[in-house]
């Protein structure tokens, strides 16, 4: 929101002790966030009034005129190229070596013609958009003054975050901040001049159909409005707080909105039946004020006019009841919507309008009634003559009252850790409009009207008031002193870390985060029909993942398009069967032809990371999550007998997908069930005082034979002296295949025997040769 | 004739240091100490020198000849030491290493540093209940916040959390107080994507409940928190702000950690960076998580860690953090 200084300053006795360029800093630490200060005016210099007091057309140009100007001790030879040139025109000269809109203006040749400075339009002299001629001032203007002394040029604009001011809905008018000012700069506020009205005249017909929606509807109709042309000082005031000007009775109305905050209307009163406040019917269209035909739904609360739709309540009026150039009565409106109503329906149309966005913030419906007075009397000043025809005529259902609010004092003391005495707390108060009493441990506090809509309504918000007044820079820290707390959820977050820090250190992966939701070209390319929970009112990416792997090819894809191998893990979450979980996925990719290693790998980063981070030994059980992985390469990971994630290879349509020949490898871990796993306590244990003999033997398979079936044989082989047997290397060629087995024998109690030996050896090669294998000697 | 001797000496034992071949070594020996060496032409004509002379140079060239011997057979026995193997020892290191995402880099460091400060780390759903998002945090059904446009609501009725203050109420709830809890997690917000905004980012929730909790309590831990996290003296201060959850609820802002205060572009030439949102817990969010606010009273805070993230490591386009590019991301190398 554009603040103006100018106006500001109309509101505060003894405006000109305030520095205007530096408060504010306060009241950014004191109010609301300020974005910007912007200082008006410096760019125009030596522009003076002046009057046309000669003009002919240029000899060769059809647009161009020779214009003599005087600013009442010299005539100019001008070249102007504006329509509405005439002589007795008094408009804006700058002057040879004068500026406007930070251009230097020189005596130069035009069209053959020498120009000894320009006069200006509105949008060249910085203050308006206007472009259509140069700038008319009214006759009895006197000539040769100074044009910044004459009209508020000079300003100093404010920006304040519309944002900051949400929950603020007394700050969005400069009487508001004025309050602010006064209140942080020790001023006094002074009141509004405002019209008082004798209410001896018949009401207007209005009817509220829906008291909790519309709070209160206040009219008033004017007649003999002569003079529709707004006064220069308020076009530039309302170009400086980022308004168009349009006509008096329609800018009067935005000056009040950029004065009190409070939305108007006003209605061309010849067409103004009788004005009702009810729900429009679902689907119903309605042509705002902008010639958009917006559908309405049966939560717009509309006002009408008779029987017709009149305009969009709190948001947009519409076409019919538009000021005309030829109007000279009018229906001024000043009403009060509820605040969630009018959103919604600003919301539902796309139209957020300067009025729909202060009724948003919860007005107070006791500011209608001094709008519309506050309106009265600027109108008059601009016609004398104007007469008021009807009642202010008010309807109001269930007027908001004061609202009070006990705040204990040693509440105040234990938010702050200062001690408020009774006079600080008294004047910070009412220096915004609060009314104080002081009860021996508790004040009692009257919040005005204007700031009980919202967003004061406790002790609390009271204590807020208090103190940003005093100054957060001003509170003094005091240590807090925090014994350690450890709740067991602390491990969740650890154990997350450690595997990270596992996978990147002991693997090199590297960790990614993805999003929530699968990606929809994802599951279109795989033909993957996959059901869950969704995102609402999205059509694309919509669906919530349940894979934690898959939902993580896209970005395999998109990095095998830089790199030739990859190795990525994330800890996430996934949603299933409507639940949260966590899990942990590894997504290892490599050349087509590197598929061995790429599993092998799989496998032992899962047994490695059990058996590193919690001395747990895993176990694979053939099985898969979904049937886009391969069937026969596919495994559980099992620990404690428990199936704990999977390590799946992809099938065809997903490497299809990556659109490159690539095998991939996926680790999907449920993370919850991981930290639940507790690790397994390490016990020492005694190293035997009696030597080892390591027995390797090569058995010779088949070429299709699995290792699998091998172990299946030589599992039920007893032999009470066997520490230890594994596989220590395999060969294969193209006919055969060989697995080198490592027994270790030893005993607790004595040094094995060379018969014991022999022994062993003579049983095992009978078993193996049971089972149909030979052993290579 | 003495000083000839020394310079000897010392020419031989430099020539010596350069050596690290053992025929080198031997060759040089030659040269030194052999039959037509210097030092033996120095022997022999000894006996032609006066009686005082021999007695001074006499044992002079003895020594000078035992100690280029030993020195000889010191560097001998070094080279013999030495085990020779034949190859290039000055091919090039290429180590690989895996990476951690920034995001979790920042979090564990500010996890680390608040829970110093005695903070519990706790954390919840992702998928979230109204009632957690919304309702028992004193956000009305009509606030903005909870409009279509900002919040991702789900086919089953529930959304995906737009902050991490839920946790506030699943801790109270939980444990009661006292309490100092913070709460690291994602959150999601229905935004257009651009280079400051994702639909996908990273909150750090901060709440402490006790008896006689204060505004300055609070002041004492957010400026303890980003001096330690930024590892210097940070300022700070508060500002008017409103959040439905806390009252008062205030705006943070820091020193600029580029200028220090004394005003720079970052901050604008404000000398304050908007850090984060903070207050004192709101009475009714005590009242609906079970704790007495005639009682208790409290203070919260939230902050984005992806936004400090991008600060700490200099990233200027924030869609990086979920692109997985290990490319970019690589550069995360363990600390």
């Amino acid at each position: 929101m554009l603040i103006s200084c100018n106006r500001l300053k109309k509101y505060i006795k003894n405006a000109s002790d305030i520095d205007f360029l530096t408060i504010w800093d306060d009241f950014t630490l004191r109010v609301a966030e300020v974005e910007g200060v912007t200082v008006k005016g410096n760019d125009m210099d030596n522009v003076v009034t002046a009057k046309i007091v000669a003009c002919e057309k240029h000899p060769e140009s059809e647009k161009l005129s020779l214009l003599k100007v005087s600013d009442g001790e010299k005539e100019y030879n001008i070249v102007c190229g504006a329509p509405n040139v005439r002589v007795g025109l008094i408009g804006a000269l700058v002057r040879d070596g004068g500026m406007v809109s930070g251009f230097k203006i020189k005596t130069r040749k035009l069209a053959g013609y020498p120009s000894e400075g320009m006069m200006c339009a509105v949008d060249e002299l910085g203050i308006g958009t206007d472009h259509e001629g140069i700038l008319e001032l009214p006759s009895d203007t006197p000539i040769g003054v100074d044009f910044k002394k004459m009209y508020p040029v000079e300003d100093i604009i404010v920006e304040i975050d519309n944002k900051s001011l949400t929950n603020r809905p007394d700050l969005w008018g400069h009487y508001g901040i004025a309050r602010e000012v006064c209140a942080i700069t020790n001023h006094e506020l002074l009141p509004l001049e405002l019209l008082e009205l004798s209410n001896d005249k018949k009401d207007l017909e209005i009817k509220i159909h829906n008291p909790e929606l519309c709070k209160r509807y206040c009219g008033l109709k004017i007649e003999n409005l002569q003079n529709n042309k707004t006064p220069l000082d308020m076009q530039i005031f309302l170009y400086y707080a980022g308004m168009r000007s349009i006509n008096l009775f329609v800018d009067l109305t935005n000056y009040l909105m950029l004065e009190l905050g409070q939305p108007m209307h006003a209605f061309d009163a010849r067409v103004v039946k009788s004005i009702e406040v009810k729900l429009a019917k679902e689907k119903d269209t309605y042509t705002t004020l902008d010639g958009v035909e917006r559908v309405l739904s049966k939560d717009t609360l509309m006002i009408t006019n008779g029987d017709e739709y009149f305009g969009i309540a709190g948001v947009m009026g519409g076409l019919d009841s538009e000021i005309l150039p030829d109007t000279n009565s009018i229906f001024l409106e000043s009403a009060c919507f509820d605040a969630g109503s009018i959103r919604k329906s600003a919301v539902r149309l796309g139209l957020r309008t300067e009025a729909s966005a202060r009724y948003e913030k919860s007005l107070d419906p006791n500011m209608c009634d001094v709008a519309i007075k506050r309106l009265a009397y600027l109108l008059k000043q601009e016609n004398p003559d104007m007469e008021i025809v009807s009642n202010l005529t008010d309807v109001y259902p269930n007027p908001l009252t004061e609202k009070i609010v006990v705040l204990k004092k040693d509440k105040l003391q234990t938010y702050t850790a200062i001690h408020f005495s009774d006079d600080q707390v008294v004047a910070s108060l009412e220096s915004l409009g609060f009314k104080v009493k002081v009860l021996e441990d508790a004040y009692k506090i009257i919040v005005p009207t204007y700031r009980a809509t919202k967003d004061v309504s406790m002790d609390a918000d009271i204590i807020e008031e208090i103190v940003r007044l005093y100054g957060y820079e001003n509170i003094k820290e005091i240590p807090l002193k925090l014994e350690l707390t450890g709740k067991e959820e602390d491990t969740i977050w650890n154990k997350e870390y450690d595997v990270k820090k596992y996978l990147a250190t002991r693997y090199s992966l590297n960790e990614v985060h993805s999003y929530l939701w699968y990606d929809s070209s994802l599951l279109k390319a795989c033909h993957l029909e996959k059901t869950g929970v969704t995102l609402l009112g999205k059509n694309e990416n919509n669906l919530l993942r349940d894979d934690l792997s898959l939902s993580l090819l896209p970005v395999v894809k998109n990095n095998l398009k830089n790199v030739d191998k990859l190795g990525i893990f994330e800890i996430g979450t996934v949603i299933v069967d409507n639940e949260n979980k966590r899990r942990l996925s590894i997504l290892l990719a490599d050349d087509e032809s590197k598929m061995m290693n790429l599993y092998y790998q799989a496998k032992e980063i899962v047994v490695s990371l059990f058996k590193s981070l919690k001395h747990i030994q895993v176990d694979f059980k053939k099985g898969k999550m979904f049937s886009y992985y391969n069937e026969n390469l596919s495994n559980e990971i099992i620990v404690n007998k428990k199936a704990i994630g999977y390590v799946h290879v992809f099938n065809g349509e997903c490497v299809r997908y990556i659109g490159k020949k690539k095998a991939m490898v996926a680790i999907e871990i449920d993370f919850d069930k991981y930290v639940d796993e507790d690790a397994n306590e390490i016990l020492y244990e005694n190293i035997s005082k009696y030597p080892n003999v390591t027995l390797d033997y090569t058995i010779l398979t088949s070429k299709d034979f699995k290792y699998d079936e091998l172990l299946k044989i030589l599992k039920p082989f007893n032999n009470k002296y066997v520490k230890e047997y594994r596989l220590v290397g395999t060969y294969e060629d193209k006919e055969v295949k060989k697995y080198t087995m490592r027994y270790i024998l030893g005993s607790e109690e004595k040094t094995l025997e060379t018969k014991e030996i022999d022994k062993f050896k003579e049983k095992f090669m009978e078993h193996v040769a049971k089972n149909g294998l030979d052993i290579l000697s | 004739m003495k000083e000839k001797v020394f310079d000897l000496k010392n020419k031989a034992l430099e020539e010596l240091k350069t050596l690290s071949k053992e025929a080198d070594v031997l060759n040089c020996k030659a040269k030194y100490l052999g039959k037509k060496s210097e030092l033996n032409e120095f022997l022999g004509s000894l006996k032609e020198l006066a009686v005082d002379e021999k007695k001074i140079m006499g044992p002079l060239l003895n020594q000078t000849k035992k100690e280029l011997e030993e020195a000889f057979s010191h560097k001998l026995e070094e080279i013999n030491n030495q085990i020779s193997y034949d190859f290039d020892e000055t091919l090039p290191i290429y180590v690989e290493t895996g990476s951690m995402h920034p995001i979790t880099l920042v979090t564990k460091e500010m996890t680390d540093i608040m829970k110093k400060m005695g903070f519990t780390v706790v954390s919840g759903p992702e998928m979230e209940e109204e009632y957690y998002n919304f309702e028992a945090l004193n956000i009305p059904k009509d606030h903005p916040a909870r409009d279509m446009q900002d919040t991702y609501y789900l086919s089953n009725g529930k959304l995906l959390r737009t902050h991490t203050s839920p946790n506030q109420v699943r801790a109270m709830q939980k444990y009661g107080a006292p309490l100092k809890v913070c709460a690291p997690g994602r959150v999601f917000r229905n935004e257009d994507m651009d280079a400051n905004h994702d639909t996908t980012f990273f909150q750090i929730e901060g709440m402490v409940i006790d008896k006689g909790i204060s505004i300055s309590n609070l002041i004492y831990v957010m400026r303890s928190l980003l001096s330690e996290t930024f590892k210097k003296d940070v300022k700070v201060r508060l500002r008017p702000g409103f959040f439905p959850f806390t009252e008062p609820s205030f705006e943070l802002d820091c020193s600029c950690l580029i200028c220090g205060g004394k005003g720079c572009p970052t901050c604008k030439n404000s000398g304050w960076l908007e850090f984060c949102g903070c207050g004192m817990v709101h009475p009714n969010v005590l009242r609906e998580s079970g704790i007495d606010p005639e009682e208790y009273t409290g203070f919260a805070f939230g902050f984005g860690v992806t936004r400090i993230a991008m600060m700490k490591y200099k990233i200027s386009d924030i869609r990086v953090l979920n692109s997985g590019d290990v490319r970019s991301l690589q550069e995360f190398e363990i600390e």
